[in-house]
């Protein structure tokens, strides 16, 4: 008997207000599928499409408020019928922020949360609480203040509290959004361990489906509220083709599906070698075109770091060491690096808010230290912080938007609309701004703190993490954001983990390692040099076509030499 | 500098923290409260090493003004020194007082700050919620919380801080609105982020009946050994206190009781307490280098 079994699901959110009335449009609606055993499974799709809701449909405690129709069995039993002691063990759920579930203060006590809860005894509890930090590893920090891990230490210590319980399913709603590519690897490996060895079932939303795509049985594919496709990754890669969310897809199975060639998909990059190797065996045409445009050649940097030092108390280590950097005006930087290698460090000594206790930070020019805030802010210089969250003040975004101009320069009522018109066009969130900006979406979130500091009207546009937690969809219109942008001269500079996206949008790249910037070159050649620290693409094809670093380059080359007869 | 009394049961901790300080501060003995701070700055000093030497060098000041605030404004005594400006008299009673009450509070200051150190905010919890569940969770909830909301401010200053509103910035009506302004995103964001938190308490089945505590202590036989040495001094006192073999007068003249076959092991009995982290910690030293040098 399947696990889980929905039937016909439909659920609709009540409407503000007062009175009991339903929105017009369902937010999930005839959902029909199965869960089996064991199985690992994989639902994705666009932001706002009901992932979330129908997650939240696998416990009642979760439910959120509306109308239900159509039923969910849980072992062949209606789920509201099983009692709330059996749910909370057999049917364990992680959510988004790491920070956010962690409840108590010490590791320990989190990994016994759960198992206090359910009133086990103290001799039990002792023994799943050192089995589970065995498991996972956590010997090394069990007597530590979680205020104390890093967010990949937090995730892990939410998961083995939840594994605690020894459930027999486990819900994730995308639990990688907050993590680095290397930690959400890591994490995502854990769990497809826990699937392997222990033979829990997976239930995962996730974004980052290049990683999740090879460990899935089955993928379900929701499309604004309906079931679009259900099947396994390589047939629900062929069934995207032309969908927005073909973005989202691992690159192997991009290019597999642009390239319209015969063959099995392949999932992976060693897959994607392979695959490559075999239909296209010796090229012609190896070079895409390129310009040969190096913005280091033409004028003066517009920001400067000079041997830049800082730390953040004197006894502690240094944080950046001996950093020297140039951005030239119009040019969109990319800095990259692991997890703290001092990226963020970074940004706050050339964005002001810290000050080097040696060396020096020029923007435009002119010390840093000699502006006064005022030049500073005001049509000069724009930062968006990490956490959209930490620049809203108030209860619309359009309040939120207007508040922008409080106590600033004084301009017309008129003159404040065009720009809010113009940067609301720009960041496109015409249709939220009635709303509060803590009910968007992630993405929305982001565009919106953006459109706030556009506001400003920066000539630099300094960002850190901006695609953290974002899809393929949101990271494609930010980067048409940055597109207009950059038409219009603006110089950006962001801080990123993201190598496809830093690839594909980047004029730039600079690798930030032990507190200094390793090299800084024009964005193909960075990645042509690298072997490791590069694209999926590049790594697929960099046999046959070395110079391609995205998707769209592989597609086009294979493309160009099927005409000239060398690919199948 | 590790320290094998906290390794001890939270319970031992904490009495032991109690029955020296309460002794201390109540029968206000001239014995006691030399023990109590000689023992407690030893204490100290075997905890945080020389960060602590600069904090008891602060303690002088407030050691001699509490002693010489009391002869001001209390004239009692029968020894009379010197009359002052305004006609009120100086009694020695009353600087012998003052000197008392200064080494008292010198002495729970510094017993404090290694309270502080012993006992960690885990070990509290563990005590409190002992006698009532609800509580040791709350408190550990908001130890979580604390830091947390803390990290989250400091961000969002600096965030404000990039679009040039910060508390550093502009004049005074603007710092405050800007401050206000910090504050109002951290009430939203405090209620935003707690529904995922309740969200993760109630999938992990919290609000079931029939919690249980878990904790991470557990009473061994040195425990019990050292808890039945401690009740036994800690008895002794009370027993010489409440007989009044063990008393100290200040007015109106200072009377102090003779040393007597009650009196000397009552001294002794308190400095073995006073003194028990501080030889715990040294017999494990001794032990450790005498298994050393058998290796």
């Amino acid at each position: 008997m399947a696990l889980f079994t929905i039937r016909d699901l439909k659920f609709t959110y009540p409407e503000q207000g007062p009175i009991e009335k339903y929105s017009a449009q369902p937010a999930i609606e005839g959902l029909d599928f199965e869960v089996q055993e064991g199985e690992f499974l994989v639902i994705c799709g666009k932001s706002g499409c009901g992932k979330t809701t129908l997650l939240r449909h696998f416990k009642t405690a979760l439910t959120p408020y509306g109308k239900r129709e159509g039923e969910i069995l849980f072992h062949g039993e209606p789920l509201e019928q099983v009692s709330q002691r059996r749910q909370s063990e057999a049917i364990g759920y992680v959510l988004q922020s790491p920070d956010n579930q962690l409840v108590t203060d010490k590791v320990w006590h989190e990994l016994a949360f759960g198992l206090e809860n359910l009133g086990y005894p103290q001799q039990t509890i002792r023994l799943r609480v050192a089995e589970m930090a065995s498991f996972f590893g956590i010997q090394g920090w069990f007597y530590k203040n979680v205020e104390e891990l890093s967010g990949g230490q937090k995730q892990l210590l939410n998961l083995a509290s939840v594994m605690a319980l020894q459930p027999e399913v486990l819900v994730l709603d995308e639990p990688t959004s907050q993590l680095d590519p290397i930690t959400a690897a890591d994490f995502l490996a854990t769990i497809k361990k826990i699937n392997l060895e222990l033979g829990t079932t997976i239930i995962i939303i996730e974004h980052r489906l290049e990683d999740v795509f090879p460990m899935a049985d089955r993928v379900l594919v929701l499309e604004d509220g309906h079931q679009l496709c259900m099947d396994t990754p390589a047939k629900v890669g062929q069934l995207l083709t032309g969908n927005d969310l073909f973005l989202a897809l691992p690159a192997p199975m991009q290019i597999y599906e642009g390239a319209k060639s015969p063959g099995t998909c392949p999932l992976t990059v060693r897959e994607g070698r392979r695959w490559l190797g075999r239909h296209c065996p010796d090229p012609v045409i190896c070079m895409p075109e390129r310009d040969h445009r190096d913005p280091a050649e033409e004028k003066e940097p517009i920001i400067e770091a000079k041997e830049v030092w800082f730390r953040y108390d004197k006894n502690l280590p240094d944080v950046t060491k001996d950093l020297s950097l140039q951005v030239y005006p119009g040019e969109t930087f990319c800095l990259l690096g692991g997890n703290g290698t001092g990226k963020s460090t970074l940004l706050s000594l050339l964005s002001g808010i810290r000050r080097p206790y040696r060396g020096h930070v020029f923007l435009e020019g002119k010390d840093i230290g000699k502006y006064k805030n005022k030049e500073l802010f005001q049509h000069f210089l724009g930062v968006l912080p990490q956490n959209p969250q930490c620049l809203f003040v108030a209860d619309t975004v359009r309040q939120d938007l207007e508040e922008m101009f409080d106590g600033r320069e004084k301009i017309t009522k008129e003159e404040q609309q065009r720009r809010i018109d113009r940067v609301v066009q720009d960041t496109q969130i015409g249709h939220l701004l009635d709303s509060h900006p803590y009910d968007l979406s992630g993405g929305e979130q982001q565009r919106a703190a953006l459109a706030k500091v556009l506001l400003l009207d920066p000539r630099i546009v300094m960002l850190d993490e901006p695609t953290k937690g974002l899809d393929g969809f949101y990271k494609q219109k930010l980067a048409d954001i940055f597109a207009g942008l950059k038409a219009r001269g603006v110089t950006i500079l962001m801080v990123s983990h993201d190598i496809e996206f830093c690839a594909a949008h980047g004029d730039r790249c600079g690798m930030v390692f032990d507190g200094s910037v390793v090299t800084a070159q024009p964005a193909r050649e960075f990645f042509m040099g690298n072997s490791f620290y590069t694209t999926a693409a590049n790594r697929i094809a960099r046999e046959r076509f070395p110079e391609a670093v995205t998707v769209q380059d592989v597609i086009d080359l294979y493309l160009a030499n099927k005409e000239a007869g060398r690919a199948d | 500098m590790s320290d094998t009394f906290s390794t001890y049961h939270p319970i031992i901790n904490f009495c032991l923290f109690v029955s020296v300080m309460g002794i201390g501060m109540f029968s206000l003995h001239p014995v006691f409260l030399v023990i109590s701070i000689l023992s407690g700055i030893l204490y100290c000093l075997r905890l945080k090493g020389r960060k602590c030497v600069r904090f008891l060098l602060g303690m002088l000041p407030v050691f001699l003004v509490t002693s010489a605030i009391n002869p001001l404004f209390s004239h009692q005594g029968m020894t009379l020194l010197f009359y002052l400006r305004d006609g009120n008299p100086v009694t020695l009673e009353s600087i012998i007082y003052g000197m008392a009450m200064g080494s008292m509070l010198v002495s729970m200051l510094v017993w404090f700050s290694c309270f502080n150190e012993v006992m960690t905010s885990d070990k509290i919890v563990y005590l409190f919620g002992k006698s009532i569940p609800a509580v040791s969770l709350v408190l550990s909830m908001v130890l979580r919380f604390v830091p947390k909301f803390q990290t989250q401010i400091r961000k969002v200053s600096d965030a404000q801080k990039c679009i040039g509103r910060d508390v550093s910035d502009g004049g005074t009506v603007q710092k405050a609105r800007h401050g206000l302004k910090i504050l109002s995103i951290m009430a939203s964001w405090a209620l935003e982020n707690s529904v995922e938190t309740a969200d993760s308490m109630k999938s992990r089945g919290y609000g079931l009946r029939g919690r249980t505590n878990f904790s991470i202590y557990r009473f061994d036989t040195r425990d019990k050994t050292l808890l039945g040495l401690m009740l036994g001094a800690f008895a002794y006192l009370v027993l010489c206190i409440a007989l009044g073999k063990v008393k100290t007068l200040y007015y109106p003249l200072l009377e102090v009781n003779p040393c007597t076959g009650w009196s000397v092991p009552a001294y002794l009995a308190y400095g073995f307490l006073a003194l028990l982290p501080v030889t715990v910690d040294i017999m494990e030293d001794i032990k450790w280098h005498y298994l050393r040098s058998e290796i």
